[in-house]
């Protein structure tokens, strides 16, 4: 009996794209190994001018070009969110992002996010209420979660779980995430705010 | 010596005082009436500041000058001959600098018997064998190449050529038990049972009023910590550095001098930071030798990282489980007899055994449990957190829920009629905090629940239980410099779990500082203070003793240089609020200032973790109690809310052990809802190595969690720690499962709870 296996192509980005053209019955196109584009990057606010072959992920421009290993590797497939970052303030997986998509256009990672020496709300509240555990998708919900706060400075916990449903964390259970991003909303408008003390179902002795 | 000492246990409803035997060398345990100040609170992460700036360094992120990266070439058979290998184009693409080949079929014999959990992993049974090497799942490591980019190593892959004979092969679990199954084995697939006995089953029966017995499944689950399996490795000289994603550098460092046959000081293993490993990230395994032999071979540094694909087909997993359930109880509801017999596979490995939570956790006079492993051309299991424990548990709570319908009985009242009664044990009290969080008394009868519209809410509850106690060796150094900072050192290493913050608050604790003010080193096996790996819920247990006897020894040093100036005896002095104090003459100093008074530039104190104490249990406990909502239309459940009530022993660090109930709710949650590892039968590979088909637990399936965490004193160890790790994980299935079975009058049998199993139960009820 015939059965459609399907086999996923689980490789870095130019593999995964010659493999997918010969699944299709197409031959991929000849590859240049040597071939480079020029690409301006603003990222966190410094212009980088590099050249890179035109297949390089943002991720791959990002942690192997740049140095900037604050943005994590988790499966380069889009599925797990721990590379999120802000193109033009909207948060996009990395993995899945060209470099040549992000010419001349301001991207922010995790990085960025303090304000010199001053940390973003969200990262003293994440530091604060213990929501990275093993820290390793923080990054990346940080990034979702600054996004969040620009677009709807006072949002309520279904749009939190909304625009954090793409970021997967096996450590924390996201309470303590969810709480630390209300926390960061209540201290950009009152810097002094206290962690809440209500929860869905009453008051936290 | 050993020495006869009082100690007050229990908690703080109930506190009685026992003798215990303890080393004459201990430090008094910290028990009832322990007064402390700094250990209990509530502490931020010490690292959480370069977690949120990207500045913690993981594997992954580990950079070297001249560095190459591997890749692996793995199996497409999942039972087959290799014949041959053939690297010889892949060695001459532009860019590649070291290939190998695991043709022999004791190539990784060497890492055999290394798994924490005792089993093997690799090829099993295989060790002397000759010829060629057999291939035992999809996803086998075949060869390997470093290159100077990921791209070219890719590439290079294309190149290898590869002759297989393939073999027939088995997959799933019930094929593999037919005699006429492909062998996995040379001796077949089924391992030879487990037979464990109390008192007399048959006899209980007899005595029983009322009788339930059931089968129940469970799934393959896959660990998916979000940091994959990897390693960086660099010889220097004939000296090995590996950075490596792992739960237990020792382990590491030790599987690797075996491997290379160094000294084991010639090898050293660094991590800093893990993104996860939750059971599956012991010893070097494959992925930590062969990044070492290409960096060896190549002449450079050589970073290994496996992709999601990779990591989901061969670095563990936890096994399923077939159970067979008889369980027979009173009218009251005191059990009479627990009889359980079940099979499953841990693919390549052993491990699939699921009756901890039988023997363990309710008083029953006869049990049997029967158990056993079946082999089959998967990959191998790996411990995952509280390895058995939420197959059984599962299991067992549905089947007690079960009798107590029956019976008519409310299913708390069951758990308490069956309650093991001991001094230092908090469960009842646990019962009672989650109960009331949750609203038990709303729980109605599953005939009441029935009559409600289409969307129907129940409730159910479990018992937590582990039993892992840590030990020694494990060795910690607490040093003062003359300028007042505090190093704490041990080689253990912090698996996100907070255990850095926790050395600190204990170090504080006898030194009278606060928790930031430690400097704490630890993931690297060059300090030399050993700690075992971080697995089974044993880091805290084993290394806070060590670290507490070590400050004790550093701070009474510290005393002694500081006396004459304060005019008084070394054993008058105290350390607290940051100063040393003299008790009796009342004169104190800053503590800076007392260290300033040090003839050097430093003391230092090492001491190690002592023998567990004679006689003492120290099981950790909790109850989960689950508030599910189940949409009879569609199947789909929902997890409102879980009250989960734990303790610790004494608790640290009251933030971060809070942190680790709703981690391991999150987890079961996921277990009981999502996680499923798809075998497909006729090609035998995982149809789900990822994250998109292999769902997990996200923000839209978070219910609301309530971690209630309550002190226990216990005479566990000196700190009065017990473990965190296992126990939130290990209920919440079976309180999920018990919830939904409320809700719907009908029992739902198999794990995960998809929809299609509650329309099925659904089903089966109205034909009933």
């Amino acid at each position: 009996m015939a059965r459609l296996v399907k086999r996923r192509v689980n490789a870095r980005p130019r593999r995964r794209a010659g493999i997918l053209a010969r699944q299709a019955g197409r031959r991929p196109g000849p590859v240049d190994p040597h071939r480079r584009v020029f690409l301006r990057l603003h990222v966190n606010g410094a212009d980088h001018t590099i050249a890179v072959a035109p297949h390089r992920t943002l991720l791959e421009i990002l942690r192997e070009d740049l140095g900037l290993t604050g943005t994590k590797h988790g499966c380069e497939l889009g599925e797990c969110g721990t590379c999120t970052v802000l193109l033009d303030g909207i948060p996009v997986l990395s993995c899945l992002a060209l470099g040549l998509e992000c010419d001349d256009r301001p991207v922010v990672t995790v990085e960025g996010l303090a304000d010199g020496p001053t940390p973003h709300p969200l990262q003293e509240a994440f530091t604060e209420l213990g929501a990275a555990q093993c820290g390793y998708c923080t990054p990346g919900i940080l990034c979702a979660a600054k996004a969040l706060l620009e677009a709807d400075p006072d949002p309520n916990r279904d749009a939190i779980r909304e625009a954090l449903s793409g970021n997967l964390c096996r450590c924390t259970g996201y309470i303590k995430i969810f709480e630390a991003v209300e926390l960061a909303a209540k201290r950009r408008r009152e810097p002094r705010a206290a962690p809440s003390r209500e929860t869905l179902f009453g008051r936290r002795d | 010596m050993a020495a006869t000492r009082k100690v007050k246990i229990g908690t703080a409803r109930r506190t009685e005082t026992i003798d215990i035997r303890v080393p004459e060398t201990e430090p008094p345990i910290w028990d009832a009436d322990a007064k402390l100040t700094v250990v209990g609170g509530s502490y931020p992460r010490l690292d959480g500041a370069a977690k949120v700036t990207g500045k913690a360094r993981y594997t992954f992120d580990i950079n070297r000058p001249g560095m190459l990266h591997g890749r692996i070439l793995r199996s497409p058979h999942a039972h087959a001959r290799l014949l041959a290998v053939d690297v010889s184009k892949a060695a001459r693409l532009a860019g590649v600098k070291a290939t190998a080949t695991f043709e022999s079929p004791t190539f990784f014999a060497a890492l055999d018997e290394t798994d924490e959990s005792g089993k093997p992993v690799e090829g099993a049974g295989e060790k002397a064998a000759t010829g060629p090497r057999r291939i035992l799942f999809a996803g086998e490591e075949i060869a390997a190449v470093a290159a100077l980019t990921p791209d070219i190593a890719d590439d290079a892959l294309d190149l290898i050529e590869v002759r297989y004979e393939p073999l027939p092969h088995v997959v799933d679990l019930e094929d593999a038990r037919k005699p006429d199954a492909p062998k996995v084995f040379p001796d077949g697939n089924q391992r030879p049972a487990t037979v464990w006995s109390a008192g007399d089953v048959e006899a209980g029966f007899r005595e029983a009023d009322a009788v339930v017995e059931a089968t129940y499944t469970t799934p393959v689950a896959l660990h998916n910590a979000l940091e994959t399996h990897g390693a960086v490795a660099e010889w220097q000289g004939g000296k090995l550095t590996v950075w490596a994603s792992t739960q237990g550098v020792f382990g590491v460092r030790d599987d690797l001098a075996k491997f290379f046959k160094v000294p084991s000081r010639d090898v050293r293993v660094i991590s800093e930071y893990l993104g996860g490993g939750f059971g599956a990230k012991f010893g070097a395994g494959v992925t930590g030798v062969v990044a070492a032999l290409l960096a060896k071979k190549a002449g450079a540094p050589v970073k290994l990282m496996l992709d999601r694909q990779e990591e989901n087909l061969a670095t563990g997993n936890r096994p399923d489980s077939v159970q067979w359930l008889k369980i027979g109880a009173k009218r009251n509801g005191a059990l009479t007899a627990i009889h359980l017999r079940s099979y499953g596979t841990g693919g390549i490995g052993g491990g699939a055994g699921v009756s901890g939570p039988v023997r363990m956790i309710y008083a029953c006079p006869n049990i049997k449990t029967e158990e056993q492993d079946i082999s089959t051309n998967a990959g191998f299991a790996m411990p995952f957190r509280a390895p058995g424990f939420p197959q059984g548990s599962f299991a067992l709570e549905s089947t007690l829920d079960e009798i107590a319908d029956r019976l008519g009985l409310d299913p708390l009242a069951l758990r308490k009629t069956n309650y093991i009664d001991r001094p230092n044990k908090g469960l009842m009290e646990q019962y009672d905090l989650a109960a009331r969080a949750i609203g038990w008394e709303r729980r109605r009868p599953p005939a009441e629940n029935a009559a409600a519209g289409p969307i129907r809410r129940g409730f159910g509850m479990g018992t937590a239980t582990w039993g892992m106690y840590g030990g020694p060796p494990a060795d910690a150094t607490v040093t003062i410099h003359s300028d007042g900072r505090v190093e704490c050192i041990c080689g253990t290493q912090d698996i996100g779990t907070g255990t850095r913050t926790a050395m600190a608050v204990v170090t504080a604790e006898v030194l009278g500082l606060k928790p930031e003010q430690i400097k704490v080193v630890l993931g690297d096996t060059a300090t030399g203070m050993y700690s075992p790996a971080s697995g089974g819920s044993v880091t805290l247990t084993s290394i806070l003793p060590a670290i507490r006897a070590a400050a004790e020894l550093a701070r009474d040093k510290l005393f002694r240089a500081v006396a004459p100036a304060l005019a008084a005896k070394p054993e008058d002095l105290e350390a607290s609020g940051g100063r040393v104090r003299d008790r009796v003459g009342g004169r104190s100093a800053a503590f800076t200032a007392a260290a300033a008074r040090l003839k050097s530039a430093l003391i230092s104190a090492q001491a190690a973790r002592a023998d567990n104490y004679p006689g003492v249990g120290i099981e950790s406990f909790g109850a989960q109690f689950a508030e599910v909502e189940v949409d009879t239309g569609t199947g789909r459940v929902r997890v409102l809310r879980i009250a989960a009530a734990h303790d610790a022993g004494r608790t640290i660090n009251r933030l971060t052990a809070e942190s680790q109930v709703n981690g391991g709710v999150i987890m079961g949650l996921s277990y009981a809802l999502l996680e499923r590892r798809v075998m497909d039968a006729p090609t035998g590979i995982v149809m789900n190595p990822n994250l998109e088909d292999y769902k997990i637990a996200a923000t839209l399936e978070m219910p609301e969690i309530t971690p209630i965490m309550m002190d226990v004193y216990d005479p566990a160890n000196n700190a009065g720690v017990k473990g965190l790790g296992e126990p939130p994980v290990v209920p919440t299935a079976a309180a999920i499962a018990n919830a939904v079975s409320n809700a719907l009058g009908v029992r739902v049998r198999d794990l995960p709870l998809t929809p299609d199993v509650i329309l099925a139960a659904l089903a089966r009820k109205e034909q009933a």
